[in-house]
C-alpha cells in the first residue's frame, strides 16, 4: 500500500522578503524567483524507510516541509492517503511561562492529539524526560538540556503514521543521547511507520533506509536501492572536494 | 465554508487549551496573579473616569457606566486589531514547524481578548447596579451588538493579519489609524450631543465602533431600542469581510513560512 505519492512537485522562493510598503509602491521591484525544487516525483510504500541525501542547499529540507504541508507546492500534487504526518521538531508551540506539564498538553494538542490520548501517554513522557518534580516548574527555568529532554520525550511518544526527520536527533548528556538515539531508532524501525530521513551522515542512512533519494540542485539525481545510490553519492561528493 | 467549520471543530480543544495557557502565562510569575485580570481593567477605567470628570468636566448622567461601556467595547476592538499584523510572526515557532489553519491562531487571540472583554463587562454590570440602572428586557439586544463587534473585529483582523506577513509597516500604520478612530468613536463623550450636525450622524453611521458603542449605551442605559437596520448592515459587512479574509488566508497561508 502506498503512503506518500509526490507528483511533479515544484517549489519556488521569491528572493525579496519582507519589504516596506513605500518601496513596493514607488519602485515596483520585480521579484526574483528561485526554484528550490522542480519536477520531483516519487512514491513511498507504507512501512518503508527512505533516506534523502544531497549537498547543502539542494532542497532536502524544503522537500520535507512541503510534504508536511508547511509549504504548498507551486506546481504538482502530494497525496498522503489520509495518513497523519509530522515533521519532527523540538518544542513545537512551547510557552516558556508555563510548566512542563502544561506544555506537554499544549504541544500535543497542537500536533493534533486529543487530551485523552496525551493523558494516556503522560507517564511515559514524564518518565522518559527524567524531569521528575521539575515537570511542574515553568520551562523558562529549565536548563537547555532539560528543555530538549522534555521536547524530545513529547516528540517520541506523540508520533504519527508518517514521520519526517530532518537529521536524526540525539539530545542531552551522554547518557540521554544514547537513550534518545535508541528511542529514535525504535520509532524508525516500527514496521507500520513510514519514515523519511534527511541526513548528512551516510552511515546512518545506510543503516536505516531501504531506499535513498538523492537530490541535487532541486532535481532528483538518483533514486533506488540504498547501497547503489550511496556509492554514487559518495564518489560524487569526493569529486566536489577537489 | 464546511472545511472551516470542520477545522474549527477539529482544533477546538487546542483553541480552548491555548487560550487558557495564554491567559495563565500573561499573569504567571506575578504576585497578584489572576487578580490582575480584574485589577487591570478596573484601574484603566478609573483613570479614564478621572480624566473625564476632573479634566473635561463632563456632566453626562450615569457617567461611569457611560464611559465604561465605551471602553469595554473599544478595548476589545483595539487589542485584537493592533496585535493582528504581527500575529503570525509572533507565532513563528508554530507556523514554521507544523501545518495549522492560520485563522485558528487569530481565533485564539480573539478568545483571549474576549475573556478580558467579559471581565470588563462584569465590572460594567457592577457599576450599573451601583448606579441603580433599571434592568429591562431591551438589554438582551446587547447580545447581537456583541456578535457584530466580534465578527467585525475578526473579519478586519483576518485581512490585516494576511497583509502583515508581507508589509512590516502595517503594524505602525494600524496603530496610528486606531488612535485616530479612537477619538472619533465617542469612547468618553456623547457623539450625538458633542459633535455638530451633520457630522455626528455621519460618524454614528459610518464608523462601526461609534455605532456599536452608541447602540450599546442605548440598550443598556437609556432603555431605547437599537437601530436594527444599521446593526444589520454592519453585520452583513462583517460577514463579507470575514469571507474575504478566509479566502485570502486559504489561498496564501502555505506560503507565509517562506517569507518569515
Amino acid at each position: 500500500m502506498k503512503a506518500i505519492s509526490v507528483k511533479n512537485v515544484e517549489v519556488n522562493y521569491y528572493t525579496i522578503k519582507e519589504e516596506s510598503f513605500s518601496k513596493r509602491v514607488l519602485k515596483r521591484i520585480k521579484k526574483k524567483k528561485f526554484t528550490a525544487l522542480t519536477n520531483i516525483s516519487f512514491e513511498v510504500e507504507e512501512g518503508s524507510v527512505i533516506g534523502i541525501v544531497g549537498s547543502n542547499g539542494s532542497g532536502k529540507s524544503t522537500l520535507l516541509r512541503t510534504i508536511a504541508n508547511i509549504f504548498a507546492p507551486d506546481k504538482g500534487e502530494i497525496n498522503l492517503y489520509g495518513n497523519s504526518i509530522n515533521l519532527l521538531s523540538l518544542g513545537t508551540g512551547f510557552d516558556p511561562e508555563l510548566t512542563g506539564y502544561e506544555n506537554i498538553f499544549l504541544s500535543g494538542m497542537l500536533l493534533g492529539f486529543s487530551k485523552k490520548f496525551i493523558k494516556s501517554k503522560l507517564n511515559d513522557i514524564i518518565d522518559f524526560s527524567e524531569l521528575g518534580e521539575f515537570i511542574y516548574n515553568p520551562i523558562k527555568t529549565y536548563s537547555s538540556g532539560m528543555y530538549s529532554k522534555l521536547a524530545f520525550a513529547i516528540m517520541a511518544f506523540l508520533d504519527s503514521d508518517i514521520l519526517l526527520i530532518d537529521e536524526v536527533l540525539s539530545v542531552g548528556d551522554i547518557h540521554f543521547q544514547e537513550k534518545s538515539y535508541n528511542k529514535m531508532l525504535e520509532l524508525i524501525k516500527n514496521k507500520k511507520r513510514t519514515v523519511l530521513i534527511v541526513s548528512h551522515t551516510t552511515s546512518t542512512i545506510a543503516e536505516l533506509c531501504n531506499e535513498v533519494i538523492w537530490i541535487d540542485k532541486g532535481h532528483i539525481k538518483e533514486i533506488g536501492k540504498t547501497e547503489e545510490v550511496l556509492k554514487n553519492y559518495r564518489s560524487f561528493m569526493k569529486t566536489l572536494k577537489r | 465554508m464546511r472545511e472551516i467549520i470542520k477545522n474549527i471543530k477539529k482544533y477546538f480543544p487546542f483553541i480552548i487549551y491555548s487560550t487558557k495557557s495564554k491567559l495563565k502565562s500573561e499573569v504567571a510569575g506575578s504576585y497578584l496573579n489572576s487578580l490582575w485580570w480584574v485589577l487591570s481593567p478596573l484601574c484603566m477605567m478609573l483613570i479614564y473616569m478621572f480624566v473625564v470628570v476632573v479634566v473635561f468636566k463632563s456632566k453626562e448622567p450615569n457617567l461611569p457606566v457611560f464611559v465604561f461601556i465605551g471602553l469595554t467595547l473599544w478595548d476589545y476592538f483595539n487589542r485584537v486589531l493592533s496585535s493582528s499584523p504581527k500575529l503570525l510572526k509572533s507565532n513563528r515557532n508554530v507556523v514554521n514547524k507544523i501545518y495549522i489553519p492560520k485563522y485558528i491562531l487569530l481565533i485564539i487571540d480573539t478568545f483571549v481578548m474576549l475573556f478580558k472583554f467579559f471581565i470588563s463587562l462584569i465590572i460594567v454590570l457592577i457599576f450599573m447596579i451601583i448606579f441603580k440602572i433599571h434592568f429591562t428586557f431591551k438589554m438582551f439586544y446587547f447580545i447581537p451588538i456583541v456578535i457584530v463587534l466580534y465578527l467585525l473585529t475578526f473579519g478586519l483582523s483576518l485581512i490585516i493579519m494576511h497583509y502583515g506577513v508581507y508589509f512590516g509597516d502595517l503594524h505602525n500604520i494600524i496603530r496610528i489609524i486606531l488612535r485616530f478612530v479612537f477619538y472619533f468613536s465617542g469612547v468618553f463623550y456623547n457623539i450625538l450631543l458633542r459633535v455638530p450636525e451633520p457630522f455626528n450622524k455621519m460618524l454614528l453611521t459610518f464608523n462601526p465602533i461609534a455605532t456599536l458603542i452608541n447602540e450599546s449605551r442605548n440598550v443598556l442605559i437609556n432603555n431605547i431600542n437599537p437601530n436594527f437596520i444599521l446593526i444589520g448592515i454592519w453585520f452583513i459587512i462583517s460577514i463579507i469581510l470575514s469571507i474575504i479574509g478566509f479566502r485570502l488566508i486559504k489561498k496564501y497561508e502555505n506560503s507565509y513560512s517562506k517569507v518569515m
